[in-house]
């Protein structure tokens, strides 16, 4: 079942992503609704990351295009923040708590800039939020990681955005830290804002999310987590690639044929 | 000591101006350096190095100069184009990028000195000396070179001291900084541009050869040293120079003695020593560590003994004799006196010819050990599933590295038991349940 809704905050219009010519998001054509708690879910290599990364802009699509609240991302770019999967980057890289929360404030149009005193006391209210004001000047390298996850969401708070793109929060932290962030969101969504969330815990998505997408590759579901949560759909996301779909993929990354005539 | 006066006063001019350019040019290596070693692209400065050489030639060829400022714009092509080359392999082919570098790298030298064979067989009035670039010559710059050295130096100093924060937002987290809107094909493009360029300008002092240790080393050194980005840029810089004061200076003092290798052996000097000293993951760190931690356990297991000699008569403040502590736990005698000194001179105990006795505050850290290690084995077969006779050996070592506050959370956890799982009973110290 794929429910459209009126004034989106994320419109996909067949989008497609390949990677070295293999199609890994094949014609994904849905809408998020905005102010919601939206999960992705689908099994390991169904394009979860690929597809947050393609909304953000961070991978070359190879036809289609996203539109977030109803503008191109550029036009909205600082309503919008991501966070990166945790093992996306290097922990051991010299800089600490703060200066890591303080990259949400950094101003690309002026890249000269210095951080105001503004910003730093914003930086400071986001670690609060998740609980890690006290681990202020800390290493980053010295965070367990369910406090980097904490460090990385602190970060997306300080850039004071509408919508939250988030790869596999729950990923890796200790029970404590996933209902610090599960509170965290719930009382964002209370503020208004959109959250989307990659997610691989089938146990807890029934009372995380108000709204679901089951990906596999293609879409297979986008709708209210009530409507959207049961076997049948499960059985098509996580019951394996469709064969046919699968092999045409296989064939054109091995003709390298185009995926759109132009 | 008469050369040395002469080299530090600076005052033949000469020397001032060569040691001014080797040092500046270190510098700005090593400043760019601290970024390429955080992106983890530590073998693409040796590859633009190498690139570097076929570039030199074709402009030599061209000008038929070897002055730098005639050198470096053919240097700067091949480097900048290696490392579009292995951008290229790695993004299009099936190569990974230790087998681009290693290709890009062999490929380009191969043609450096292809074209370095064939420049020597020519007649050129000028050719004689270029094959000084494989290993460097600083002796051989003048004036207008080192002029070039130090003004490129600045201008790399001053674009990286400028774009610092989005530099050091691109090397932690490139798509985080994509996502914001940051222009990072731009940075990036940037960036490289140093590299080439700093590692451009050094070949004609260090060498093809040397010069990518001028870009790393000082960065793997500083790291050795601090946690702090700014720190570890001024450490590396600091590095980079004193390297090339000290290499400039023993090739000045020993004639035929080159420069290049020499700031090169200077600096992995350096970097061997910080290895062995540093501050932050050196080696004697660790080993201090470890002894440390030997201490510890050593000390803490003396006190456990002594508390258990108590329990055996529900008396702790009496004097235990030295065989009956020996009997208790296998000490050796070196070991029994280490601990035993350590541990009244923190007034743990009080020690005389017959034996030892706790005082208070080493009978409530024996009680304290003897708890954890009770709690340790109770938590392990709670939530470990371990047989109760698996679990001694693993509380032995783990007791000797619980905090205050790992403690708390167990007793918590386990709800203040009163037995372990050999049915012993675990005691507790009076304010161990007042701050919960």
């Amino acid at each position: 079942m794929i429910q459209q809704v009126a004034n989106p905050a994320i419109e996909l219009h067949s989008l497609t992503v390949a990677y070295q010519q293999k199609p890994v998001l094949w014609n994904l054509d849905y809408t998020l609704p905005a102010g919601k708690l939206i999960g992705i879910v689908g099994p390991n290599g169904s394009g979860k990351t690929t597809m947050i990364k393609s909304i953000m802009g961070l991978v070359p699509l190879s036809s289609g295009y996203v539109k977030i609240f109803d503008e191109s991302l550029d036009k909205v770019r600082s309503r919008v923040s991501y966070v990166p999967q945790r093992g996306s980057v290097d922990w051991d890289f010299p800089v600490n708590v703060l200066d890591v929360v303080l990259m949400g404030r950094a101003k690309p149009r002026r890249l000269f800039s210095r951080y105001s005193s503004q910003d730093k006391e914003i930086a400071m209210d986001s670690l609060k939020k998740v609980n890690m004001e006290a681990f202020v000047k800390r290493q980053i390298s010295e965070l367990s990681g369910g406090q980097q996850q904490r460090v990385f969401l602190a970060r997306a708070l300080a850039q004071q955005a509408d919508l939250y793109l988030m790869d596999e929060p729950f990923a890796g932290v200790d029970a404590s830290t996933e209902s610090t962030i599960m509170d965290l969101l719930k009382s964002m969504r209370a503020e208004g804002k959109t959250i989307v969330v990659v997610h691989h815990d089938l146990q807890t998505v029934n009372h995380y999310f108000d709204w679901l997408v089951l990906l596999n590759t293609r879409l297979i579901a986008s709708g209210p987590t009530k409507e959207v949560f049961n076997s049948e759909a499960l059985t098509q996301t996580y019951g394996g690639k469709l064969n046919i779909l699968s092999r045409v993929g296989d064939l054109v990354k091995e003709k390298a044929h185009p995926l759109r005539e132009k | 000591m008469q050369t040395f006066l002469d080299f530090f006063s600076f005052t033949d001019p000469n020397v001032r101006w060569v040691v001014l350019g080797i040092m500046a040019m270190c510098a700005g290596a090593a400043l760019v350096g601290v970024f390429a070693f955080l992106q983890k692209k530590s073998l693409v400065g040796d590859a633009i190095s190498h690139a570097i050489l076929p570039g030199i030639c074709l402009s030599f060829l061209i000008t038929e100069s070897k002055a730098t400022w005639a050198l470096l714009p053919g240097a700067f092509l091949t480097g900048w184009f290696s490392l579009i080359a292995i951008d290229y392999l790695t993004r299009h082919t099936k190569l990974k990028s230790d087998s681009a570098i290693a290709l890009v790298l062999s490929v380009f030298y191969g043609v450096g000195i292809l074209l370095l064979t064939m420049i020597q067989n020519m007649e050129l009035a000028q050719q004689s000396g270029l094959d000084k670039f494989l290993f460097g010559k600083a002796a051989a710059m003048v004036y207008e070179d080192v002029l070039v050295l130090i003004g490129l130096s600045i201008l790399i100093a001053v674009v990286i001291f400028s774009l610092y924060r989005p530099f050091r937002l691109l090397s932690f987290n490139p798509e985080y900084a994509q996502s914001l809107g940051y222009p990072i094909r731009f940075l990036e493009g940037l960036l490289s541009g140093l590299t080439v360029l700093s590692v451009a300008i050094g070949v004609q002092a260090v060498g093809v050869v040397l010069m990518a240790a001028l870009l790393i080393t000082p960065a793997a050194t500083a790291r050795y040293w601090t946690n702090s980005l700014s720190v570890m840029l001024i450490l590396a810089t600091f590095f980079g120079a004193f390297s090339g004061l000290m290499g400039t200076y023993i090739s000045y003092t020993y004639p035929h003695m080159p420069t290049g290798p020499w700031v090169v052996t200077v600096l992995s000097v350096i970097a061997i020593l910080s290895v062995l000293l540093g501050r932050k993951k050196g080696v004697l760190a660790s080993q201090r560590q470890l002894r440390r931690n030997g201490r510890k356990m050593l000390e803490e297991n003396l006190l456990k003994c002594l508390y258990h000699l108590g329990e055996m008569d529900n008396e702790w403040q009496k004097k235990r004799t030295w065989a009956e502590i020996t009997q208790k736990r296998l000490f050796t005698k070196k070991q029994l006196q280490r601990a035993w000194k350590a541990l009244s001179r923190k007034k743990l105990l009080l020690a005389d010819r017959e034996g030892l006795l706790l005082s208070k505050e080493g009978e409530k850290m024996g009680r304290r050990i003897t708890k954890i290690h009770r709690l340790w084995e109770l938590y392990l077969t709670k939530h470990l599933h371990l047989a109760s006779d698996h679990v001694h050996e693993d509380a032995e070592a783990i007791e000797h590295v619980i905090t205050p506050e790992l403690e708390k959370e167990l007793e918590h956890q386990l709800g203040y038991p009163v037995l372990d799982p050999h049915e012993e009973p675990i005691p507790y110290n009076e304010d161990d349940k007042k701050d919960t």
